[in-house]
């Protein structure tokens, strides 16, 4: 109506300071009734229009449904006496989680730590079990970290606590907008009375729109001697946002006055406040766009709108106007300038005292550095949650219902994989002459039990979200799949224990095909034909291996690896014995995973639980077992595994281990050096890295100057407790005098079975397969054996004896 | 039979939440009995303070393995495991292994932990993963009777709900040995 109003009397106007000409005036005379037609019809073309754009503004607003992309959470940090953390290894986690140093403990998300002491004010969250309400906990600390855990409020004891989770990332579609939703009434009030101060002064008078603002800002500006305020209502913004594409014309700004009209006639301030809050635009980060004030305060300063300190909402409130121009990373100075003068707006317009304007003033930017890739921060590990939950779930939901994803980073874990690995290639190439920059590298951590993946690095760059090579890069594994030979074997144990002698001599086999394969040690030499099996799969030798899968079958081998957890489907062919599938990284994973936990499968995961965005629980992936394989031939295969990091091809881990920690492991090397592997264990820690090149060229690395050396440094950072070694029940130890020297031959006698125990150590046997006549150490198991020989077949007991003199003298 | 399954399981459950070191040794082992007995106060009660903590002297030949979740667990296991029980008793299985997974996270080879999912597996029908759990509690137990045992009598449950009757009486059998040698232990 305004508008048509202003027509009329704007071609009155302008017929009136035209030249008074009588031929002229008779024909305007003639043609007021059309003009009144045409203003009449105007009229109603233009409230139709109205009507259109009003119910296009309301059913918009009333609908009013943000796409709010899943919100994925690290594991929440346990805190509890016995926890291996340091002083320092919590209070740097507490700040990569926007917690803040402070000398009291009146809020929220602030610690102080002092001595030996930290005491911290947890945040409330909402788990997938329930919720957690905020506290004030103290905890000590000793030698080998927290040594009790106490609450300083007056809620109860508690013998644990969680810190709430990391935020990640968010599952959002390609170029998408993403967000976190605030309510008006649960955010600092310093925001949106900030937001008033700077943006829309009239905004609880105005009708939407306003010409005072204009000219204040106008004004404004020119005391400036810049724009610091924009002429358009906070309600135009958000019509301008919300309906309109970004085109400066005319039109566009007549339509986005008329809806911010409609709008401020239809609803409140505070709803199109709140409305506002959630959709400005803050940011971007990589496609994804931030939009409104909840995730800006996650996406700047890692921590929540309502923990913000006064200039951090200056800071985002100066954002505003431009968030790219403005860029706290990329123009810091610019930034900072105009964040102070918000503060200065702030106090003038009275809600920032003088000494907080000061100390504010004061203050850097503070934007969190951690957050500097934000989402992009863990690219492989979300893009496995995102793969392992596209089975159940959307993609829309995904990227619409806002929910909450609790997944099995561990925050700390992920990052040390990071830096060794980067660090580790680093020093690898400058170690051998590398190409720098040549060698590309893929990490896999689990937990072990439970099957939980804490780590996931697809590439060099961890930050990169490109070709995730721990789940896509398939390469041949090489001797990684000698265990899965030797455990086949020893899962007879009728046949073969971890002393049988291996031949160890050329081999050729003719293969259907007709090609002949012929395999050969990495040393090109043979080792006789009576290695000690352990030896020979501790020394990786090729030619035993080989013998020994053949003599086991192949098809038992690939029935073996499946039962372990691998879902292909390999050529049942002899060079498989020595590796010729390809694997990525996480499915060598789940192959170690299941002997690392004793021959019991659990599909790794990383995720916990999901729920609603209201915290209802939506689905929880449990903890499932599965007894793949007899504990007893895992046991002996593990036994032997840490003879490989010991004694065998793994044995420069201890360069950087500690010595006393006991692991398991297996280099991996493929032809022409082309890949490097490390697959191994502690008791809690799962660890696989690879190292080679994408263009597939040679690495020139073996598994032991590759990958073992990343391995390495890893697991030393990753808080590893070492292998126990408590036998399962069929199983029994022997002290044996292990002594096997290639050079000298088995004739030379492996093992000098001496009749005392001094220098011996014990060695593993399935219960009832004691080979006769090892020791006399042990009497009740010779003496069983004695009896069980008398039982045996004559056969057996010359076959028995014939080797066993051979080994023994 | 469900009825029967979920007393064991609760039986099981208190059992072990409730075994504690004053009453050491008890007239029993750790075995859930025939009938159902009066239910026990609900938190254990920590071992005494002026008790003498029995200094495990150097010349003993062999160290008890632990018979209860008290013995083997941090405080704040054994606050879950107080939650979990609680969840469990009141039919809340999915939220009892939900907080048994938290707790394993925090001692991962702790066979207690593995015993009580055992219990919900079974409770919850998954006869399964019940005998599965079972086995992994056997497989970080050591040569702990006292757990093997109950870990055998629970896969016996488990094998007789799923309807194998010979792999029942035989699990059966490995429980009494155990609990046989436990027996033997405490004397």
């Amino acid at each position: 109506m305004a508008q048509k109003k202003r027509s009329t009397r704007s071609t009155g106007r302008r017929s009136g300071t035209k030249k008074p000409v009588n031929k002229r005036r008779g024909f305007f005379r003639r043609l007021l009734p059309y003009v009144f037609l045409l203003g009449c019809a105007a009229a109603v073309v233009l409230a139709g229009y109205m009507v259109y754009l009003d119910s296009a503004v309301r059913a918009q607003f009333e609908g009013l449904r943000w796409t709010l992309p899943a919100k994925v959470y690290a594991s929440p940090l346990e805190l509890y006496a016995g926890l291996g953390l340091s002083r320092s290894d919590i209070s740097a986690r507490l700040d990569r989680q926007g917690y803040r140093a402070s000398s009291s403990l009146a809020r929220a998300g602030s610690y102080h730590s002092s001595s030996n002491q930290l005491d911290i004010h947890t945040r409330a969250f909402t788990f997938w079990d329930g919720k957690q309400a905020a506290r004030e906990i103290r905890l000590k600390f000793n030698g080998s970290g927290v040594s009790s855990l106490s609450t300083l409020d007056d809620k109860g004891d508690s013998a644990l606590m969680r810190l709430d989770p990391l935020m990640i990332g968010s599952i959002y579609p390609k170029q998408g907008e993403d967000r976190i939703l605030v309510k008006l009434g649960e955010v600092p009030p310093m925001l949106p009375a900030g937001l008033i101060t700077v943006e829309d002064r009239e905004f609880m008078t105005h009708w939407g729109v306003s010409l005072k603002s204009i000219a204040r800002a106008a004004w404004a500006n020119l005391r400036a001697g810049g724009v610091v305020q924009g002429g358009s209502t906070i309600t135009q913004q958000l019509v301008k946002n919300f309906y309109l594409d970004n085109r400066q014309t005319l039109v566009r700004k007549g339509k986005e006055a008329l809806m911010a009209i409609l709008l401020d006639a239809h609803y409140s301030k505070p709803e199109i406040l709140e409305a506002y809050l959630n959709e400005v635009y803050l940011g971007q980060d990589g496609s994804r766009a931030i939009h409104g004030f909840g995730l800006a305060s996650y996406f700047y300063f890692q921590k929540p709108l309502e923990e913000l300190q006064p200039q951090e909402i200056a800071l985002l409130v100066a954002m505003v106007k431009g968030p790219s121009y403005y860029n706290q990373r990329r123009h810091p100075e610019r930034a900072k300038r105009r964040r102070d003068l918000v503060l200065d707006m702030f106090h003038a317009a009275g809600f920032l005292e003088d000494e907080g304007w000061r100390q504010a003033k004061k203050a850097g930017l503070g934007v969190s550095a951690h957050s500097v890739r934000s989402t992009s921060q863990y690219p492989a590990f979300i893009d496995l949650v995102r793969r392992q939950l596209l089975g159940p779930y959307k993609d829309n939901d995904l990227t619409e219902e806002g929910l909450r994803i609790f997944t099995t980073l561990d925050p700390a874990v992920q990052a040390a994989t990071e830096k060794r690995v980067a660090k580790g290639l680093d020093k690898v190439e400058a170690g051998r002459g590398i190409e720098r920059n040549s060698l590309q590298s893929a990490a896999v951590v689990t937990s072990v039990e439970g099957g939980r993946v804490l780590a996931l690095v697809g590439g060099r760059d961890a930050g990169f979200a490109g070709f995730n090579r721990a789940l896509d890069a398939r390469r041949p594994i090489g001797s990684l799949i000698k265990p899965v030979v030797y455990l086949t074997a020893l899962a007879q144990p009728s046949k073969y224990n971890v002393i049988t002698p291996v031949d160890d001599s050329a081999l050729s086999v003719k293969l259907a095909n007709g090609d002949t394969w012929r395999p050969q040690n990495y040393s090109k030499r043979t080792h006789g034909n009576a290695v000690p099996l352990h030896y020979a799969l501790s020394h990786s030798y090729n030619l035993a291996t080989a013998r020994l899968a053949l003599d086991v079958g192949i098809p038992n081998v690939i029935d073996t690896l499946k039962k372990l957890g691998y879902t292909g489907d390999p050529l049942s062919v002899p060079s498989l014995a020595l590796g010729a599938v390809d694997m990525a990284p996480m499915q060598v994973a789940q192959i170690y995973n299941t002997l690392a936990a004793g021959g019991y499968y659990t599909p790794l995961l990383a995720i916990r639980d999901v729920t609603t965005r209201q915290g209802e629980p939506l689905s929880r992936y449990p903890l499932k077992i599965q007894r793949a394989i007899d504990e007893a031939p895992v046991y002996l295969t593990n036994w032997i595994l840490q003879r490989v990091a010991r004694f065998g091809t793994g044995a420069s881990m201890y360069n950087m281990l500690d010595s006393s920690l006991n692991v398991a492991g297996k280099t991996g090397t493929t032809d022409e050096l082309r890949d490097s592997w490390f697959a191994g264990f502690s008791a809690n820690r799962l660890a696989v890295v690879w190292v080679g090149r994408d263009d597939n060229q040679p690495a020139q690395l073996t598994g032991a100057t590759g990958a073992l050396q990343l391995w390495a440094g890893i697991m030393d950072d990753i808080e590893p407790r070492g292998l126990l070694n408590v036998p399962p029940e069929d199983v029994i130890e022997i002290p044996l005098r292990m002594r096997f020297d290639p050079a000298r031959g088995a004739d030379d006698g492996a093992y000098r079975g001496r009749r005392d125990c001094r220098g011996t150590a014990p060695v593993p046997f399935v219960r009832d397969q004691v080979p006769d006549g090892l020791s006399d150490c042990d009497s009740d198991i010779m003496r069983e054996n004695r009896y069980r020989r008398r039982q045996a077949p004559e056969q057996r007991k010359e076959d028995d004896r014939n080797w066993l003199q051979k080994l023994f003298g | 039979m469900q009825r029967l399954l979920a007393l064991i399981v609760v039986l099981v459950l208190a059992g072990c939440a409730t075994t504690q070191r004053t009453s050491f040794p008890p007239p029993e082992g750790p075995a859930p009995p025939e009938t159902p007995r009066p239910e026990r106060p609900e938190r254990p009660q920590p071992p005494e303070p002026s008790e003498p903590s029995e200094p495990s002297e150097p010349s003993e030949p062999e160290e008890m393995p632990p018979r209860s979740a008290q013995q083997a667990s941090s405080p704040a296991v054994l606050s879950l495991l107080n939650t979990a029980d609680t969840l469990a008793r009141n039919g809340n299985m999915d939220r009892a292994a939900s907080v048994l997974e938290r707790a394993l996270s925090i001692e991962p080879r702790n066979p207690f932990i593995y015993q009580r999912l055992a219990s919900v597996k079974l409770a919850e029908g998954k006869n399964d993963q019940a005998e599965a759990m079972a086995r992994k509690s056997n497989s970080v137990a050591g040569d702990n009777p006292f757990v093997r045992a109950d870990n055998w009598q629970l896969i016996a449950e488990a094998r007789r709900s799923g309807g194998d009757r010979g792999g029942a009486s035989e699990a059966t059998g490995r429980a009494r040995n155990y609990r046989t040698s436990s027996q033997q232990l405490m004397q």
